[in-house]
Order: structure tokens, then C-alpha cells, then sequence
């Protein structure tokens, strides 16, 4: 067990470096907290919305009512009953956004054809809009009994969810803070052979096995402990879990090995302690690309390319999805995809570690 | 079977020869040392012995054990003090002693007892439950000594173990290598001469990546310098004496009262009868030892530094 050995003196390195643990949990925390406030948060008022009724029925009319008694909605008044008005006052700032309920709504509802809704806002803000989406949807499956509105994936559970922005973010930031162990393994590899540890270490019979398992087995407890602390912030500040929190965490744990595979690449690449800095320059794009904070909905089809080969969008994709209620079944192509990542990552790591150990 | 054997040991960085071409032939239970000025190529030689580089060229092993082929075997045998302290900053002493020990395969209760000696000898039981950060550079020094101890290794590479330590630590740990002399191979490699010459069976000077002369103390000393040297106080010294002396021996100096005549088979008892005979006073005379550091300059034309 030469392996736990190392393992056993990594985790007291980190455990007994406040600077090191305070960055890799409360980074996270802080971004939570940030968003949640910012973006619809606990303390969050109700999001005003603003509605043009073209179709002017009794149907509409009720729709509008229903929308009015939702708490996370504020509706503006009066009604437009044009939409070029409403577009006027979008461009002018008067309003931030309105949602578009066409003519021809009443009779869709009453023949089971799928209605089109529209929520028209500044491309400057597209987060809030994105907050509305599953509410008006939620609003439109539970009350009205017509199918989903807008094109959104999550399906029929979303009534249930207190606080959309906060399940949007949860698991994004949640991610984002996985991914923090991709500097901080890096770092203390790289700062372990700057300064001669790894050296010295190499002058033992332990073999790059041990030293990849010792390397990788203390993020563990830190993976889970940081993945606690999110969940128990995330929970505080309104995050409901429709579904199943186990597979969620399964995401996070593969996306975790992920991640300190990626660490100890880059540890075996760089040359010293400073140079983990620049794990960042990866870390920030792909959380972006992602999905951590906006919607990947926003990104041109060759950026959600990339990212869509990349590992992160399927943890911070299959993770939101299960806590809203997703079946396993439902994002096996996501874990398929983590599975595969964490193994080819490992693989690399060992490799690169192995050739660090000679030259 | 030698504990150290080098055939032809070479490595090349880019280019740079750092060794060239070495042979060396350790006993078993020798303490050897390898001095040479920076850069001549004595820690790459030891991290070759270490399995941490590979050899360019040439062969080595380690108690039979090739150290390329079968470096895990080598790595087994082998207890290494590195040139800087090298320590786990955030554990304590025990904890550091620990690491080694274990990952050398020692079961809990040895590597406590093994620990619980080491730190005594090394005078770090006071503070052995503090983390090695807060200690001072003398301090990591003695612990990293014990490190490469802890695991009972058969064969001890020590680059410069006593490096930055005051006299009374430097003694501790000498005493405590020249106890190991004859039980443990021990390679050494040092910048305090005395301390090559006190405790070391031989020494190999290396120099631009050769060995450039290898023999004890004494051979050294005694096949370096093929002239002799003697320090006379005298009174009363007249120019007709030291014209004398100029013609019969190759070096003559006069300085501040001290007559200094430097010369092949310099016989002791003929020059103090000759100065007698000259009614000179001789106060004293004494043949003057080169030194290991003569020797290492003599060879290498260079001061050790750092």
C-alpha cells in the first residue's frame, strides 16, 4: 500500500494549507452565492414580464391571468395587444422582455396542435429570459395542459422546482468548483517537483502507479467534502431536487476524476509551481463553453461542438438534468462520455507521470 | 561482488558531456568519497546511481543490480540525502521518517523504532511533532539525513549531508557515518575537505566529468605532490646560508622569520645540521602535510565553492 502512503502525506499537505483549501471550497461558494443573488437567488424579487395577446381569447385571458399568480412573475400592465407596440417599448428600455402569445392560440389548445410561444428579449440580457423559460413553460404544462411551449428539454417536473435559477446554477457552479482540482493537482505536482520532493520519492521502490493513486486519492474526500458543502449552500439558497441526488453525484465524482487526471497532465507538463496559473486559461473557457453559468443554448454550433466533445458539458448536463427529475436511463450517453474521459485521462496521466520519473 | 560498479558511466545533455566515461569500484562497507568543484558532474553521477537519470552511455550497478534494467530492485537498497532538504514541509518529523520508511516496505513498529533513534542521534526529538516548515535550515538538514536512513538502506548516497550545518551538528552526523563505516556502503560527496578526509576509506575527484584521481587520503596526498616541504624558525640567517640552500634545493623562501625550502626527497635531518653547523638558530622545524584541499586544487586548479 506504498500508494496510501503518499496518498496519506498528500491529504495532510492539503488539509493543513488554509490558503489552499480556502481557494479550492470558497471560490465555488463565492460564485454561488454571486449568481444565486444576482441571477433570482433567495432574495430575489419576482421577474417582470410583459405579454402581447394577439390572440385576444378567452383561452389567452386565462393564460394571462394564471401567469399573474405565479410568484416568481410580476406582470407588467397594460396588455399589448400588438406586438410592434411591445417591440417599442423593448427598444426604448422600457421593458426588458414580453412574451408573444400568437393568434390562433385558443383554437391550437382546442385541437391539440402545438403552440408556439415566443419570449422576445434584449440579446444584451439573455440570462433572465432563460430564468422565465421553465416557469411560463411549467405554467403552460401543469395549468393549461398543452405540451411544452418552448423548445426546453427538461420535461414536466418543473412546477415542482422553487427556484429555477438556483437548479440552473447548481450544477454548473458545482462543476466549475470540480474543476478548480485541475489547478490545484496540478499545483502541488508541479510544486512537488520543483522542489525535489518528486525527486526524492523517485529514489524510493515506489512505482507510477503509487504515485498516480497517491496523487489522485486525496482529492477524493475533497471532491466529496467540496461537492457537500455546494449541495448544502445550493439547498440554503433554494435548489430542489426533483430527482435523484446519487446519480448527480455520480457526475460530479467522474467529472472530479476527470478533472485530476487533467491536473496531473498538466503537473507532469509544466515545469514549476507558478505555472499551474495557467490550468486557468483552460478552466474559465471550458466551464463557458459548458455551460456553467449561460445556457449553452447561446453558443454558436461549433463552440457547443467542442465543448460537446469535452467532458464538462456532460457533467454539468447530465448532473441538472437528473436533480430535475431525469432518469438514469436518460443520460447514459453523458456518462458513457465521462466514463471514456476519465479512463483516457488516467491513462495519459500515468503516462506523462511515468516519463517524469526518468530522464 | 562490489556494492558500487560503474563501467564507462556517461551522460550527455544536449551535447554537454556532465559525465565522462567513469569506472568505479565500490566495496561493500566503504565509505567513499567523490569531490569535485560545481559542476564536475558529481550529482549527475549520483542521480544515474539513483535511477533518476539514465545513463547516455556505459553501465552501472548496485550490488549487482543493473541500475537501468532493474531500477526498482536498485531503488530497494539504496537510501538517498539529496543535495537540498527536500522535505515535506507540512508534516513533523515522525510523519516525514514515516513516508520513507513505509514506501521502503517497513512495518509500523520498525519505522518507529528506526524513527525514534534517528531523531535522537539527530537531536530533533523536542520538536518532532512540529511541522518541518517552522524549522531552520540546520534543522531540515539533520532530518533529511534521517530520511535516507530510516530504511536501514545497504548502500547510502549522501550529497553533501552536512552542508549549511554548524560544527557541533556537522560532528554529530560524522560520528554517526563514520559508525556506519564498514556496515553500510556509503557514497559521499562533500565540499568540507575534513570531512573527506576524516571519515572517507577513498576518494575519487572528479573533475569536467572524470575521474581524474582515485585513491585514500594518503595516496593522494602522497602521489600529488612528488616535492616536500619544510618550515624552519631561525634567527640569525646570513645571505651566504641561503645561497647555499638555493643551489642545493629547488625552492627557497624566507618570510617574517620562517625559512620555507620545498624540495624532491627533502631530507629533515640534513638541513637542521647544516643550519647548525652555519651557527644558525633553529627555534623549530617541522615538514609541512599537504593538505586534501592542496591536493584537490593541485589536481583541479580550482576552488570549491557554495
Amino acid at each position: 500500500m506504498k500508494f496510501w502512503e503518499i496518498g496519506k502525506r498528500n491529504l495532510k499537505e492539503i488539509s493543513r494549507n488554509p490558503v489552499l483549501l480556502g481557494f479550492l471550497l470558497g471560490m465555488p461558494l463565492a460564485f454561488m452565492l454571486v449568481f444565486s443573488a444576482v441571477a433570482g437567488g433567495a432574495q430575489a424579487g419576482p421577474i417582470a414580464l410583459s405579454v402581447v395577446d394577439e390572440d385576444r381569447s378567452q383561452k389567452s385571458s386565462l393564460f394571462i391571468q394564471y401567469l399573474g399568480i405565479v410568484e416568481a412573475i410580476k406582470l407588467n400592465e397594460p396588455i399589448y395587444s400588438e406586438e410592434s407596440q411591445a417591440q417599442e417599448d423593448l427598444e426604448d428600455g422600457k421593458i426588458s422582455f414580453y412574451l408573444l402569445i400568437p393568434s390562433g392560440f385558443e383554437e391550437a389548445q382546442q385541437t391539440q396542435q402545438t403552440i408556439n410561444l415566443e419570449l422576445v428579449y434584449k440579446a444584451a440580457d439573455p440570462t433572465t429570459g432563460l430564468q422565465l423559460k421553465p416557469i411560463i413553460e411549467a405554467v403552460g404544462s401543469e395549468f393549461l395542459g398543452v405540451a411544452p411551449l418552448l423548445n426546453v428539454d427538461l420535461k414536466g417536473t418543473e412546477s415542482k422546482i422553487r427556484n429555477p435559477a438556483v437548479n440552473f446554477y447548481f450544477p454548473g457552479i458545482a462543476v466549475y468548483g470540480i474543476m478548480i482540482l485541475i489547478s490545484t493537482a496540478a499545483e502541488i505536482i508541479a510544486g512537488d517537483r520543483e522542489k525535489g520532493f518528486l525527486a526524492r520519492m523517485f529514489t524510493t521502490p515506489a512505482r507510477p502507479s503509487d504515485f498516480i493513486l497517491g496523487y489522485s486519492v486525496p482529492f477524493i474526500p475533497v471532491l466529496i467534502i467540496s461537492t457537500l458543502i455546494y449541495l448544502g449552500v445550493g439547498m440554503a439558497l433554494g435548489l430542489t431536487v426533483v430527482g435523484n441526488l446519487g446519480y448527480a453525484f455520480l457526475f460530479f465524482f467522474l467529472i472530479g476524476l476527470c478533472s485530476i487526471g487533467i491536473g496531473m497532465i498538466v503537473g507532469s507538463l509544466i515545469k514549476s509551481e507558478s505555472q499551474a496559473g495557467v490550468s486557468w486559461l483552460f478552466i474559465v473557457p471550458m466551464a463557458m463553453i459548458s455551460g456553467a453559468w449561460f445556457s449553452v443554448d447561446l453558443m454558436p454550433s461549433a463552440v457547443r461542438g467542442v465543448a460537446g466533445a469535452l467532458p464538462f458539458i456532460h457533467a454539468i448536463d447530465g448532473s441538472r438534468a437528473v436533480i430535475n427529475g431525469a432518469s438514469l436511463s436518460a443520460v447514459m450517453p453523458d456518462l458513457y462520455w465521462l466514463v471514456g474521459w476519465a479512463v483516457i485521462l488516467f491513462a495519459a496521466g500515468i503516462m506523462l507521470f511515468r516519463r517524469t520519473m526518468v530522464s | 561482488m562490489n556494492a558500487v560498479q560503474t563501467f564507462k558511466l556517461t551522460k550527455e545533455f544536449d551535447g554537454l558531456v556532465a559525465v565522462n566515461g567513469i569506472d568505479l569500484e565500490i566495496k561493500k562497507g566503504e565509505l567513499f568519497s567523490l569531490l569535485g568543484p560545481n559542476g564536475a558532474g558529481k550529482t549527475t553521477a549520483i542521480r544515474m546511481l539513483c535511477c533518476l537519470l539514465k545513463p547516455t552511455r556505459g553501465s552501472a550497478s548496485i550490488l549487482g543490480y543493473d541500475i537501468v534494467k532493474t531500477p526498482f530492485a536498485v531503488k530497494n537498497l539504496i537510501g538517498v540525502s539529496p543535495q537540498d532538504t527536500i522535505l515535506s514541509e507540512r508534516l513533523n518529523c515522525w510523519e516525514n521518517l514515516a513516508l520513507i520508511g513505509k514506501v521502503h516496505g517497513l512495518s509500523s513498529h520498525k519505522v518507529k523504532e528506526r524513527s525514534k533513534e534517528l531523531l535522537e542521534t539527530m537531536g530533533l526529538v523536542e520538536r518532532s511533532k512540529d511541522q518541518v516548515r517552522k524549522f531552520s535550515g540546520g534543522m531540515k538538514r539533520r532530518l533529511s539525513v534521517a530520511m535516507a536512513l530510516v530504511s536501514d538502506p545497504q548502500v547510502l548516497f549522501l550529497d553533501e549531508p552536512t552542508l549549511g550545518l554548524d560544527p557541533q551538528a556537522r560532528r554529530t552526523i560524522w560520528e554517526y557515518i563514520a559508525g556506519l563505516k564498514g556496515k553500510k556502503t556509503i557514497l559521499l560527496t562533500t565540499h568540507y575537505m575534513e570531512e573527506a578526509d576524516s571519515l572517507s576509506d577513498r576518494i575519487g575527484i572528479i573533475d569536467e566529468g572524470r575521474v581524474v584521481a582515485l585513491g585514500t587520503s594518503q595516496e593522494l596526498k602522497t602521489n600529488t605532490f612528488d616535492v616536500r616541504n619544510m618550515v624552519v624558525s631561525t634567527e640569525k640567517l646570513t645571505a651566504e646560508v641561503i645561497a647555499d640552500l638555493h643551489n642545493k634545493y629547488s625552492r627557497v623562501a624566507m618570510t617574517k622569520g620562517e625559512l620555507k625550502i620545498s624540495h624532491k626527497d627533502l631530507d629533515f635531518k640534513e638541513i637542521v645540521d647544516y643550519l647548525h653547523s652555519k651557527g644558525v638558530t633553529v627555534y623549530s622545524a617541522a615538514l609541512e602535510q599537504p593538505t586534501l584541499e592542496d591536493v584537490f586544487i593541485q589536481i583541479t586548479g580550482k576552488k570549491l565553492r557554495d
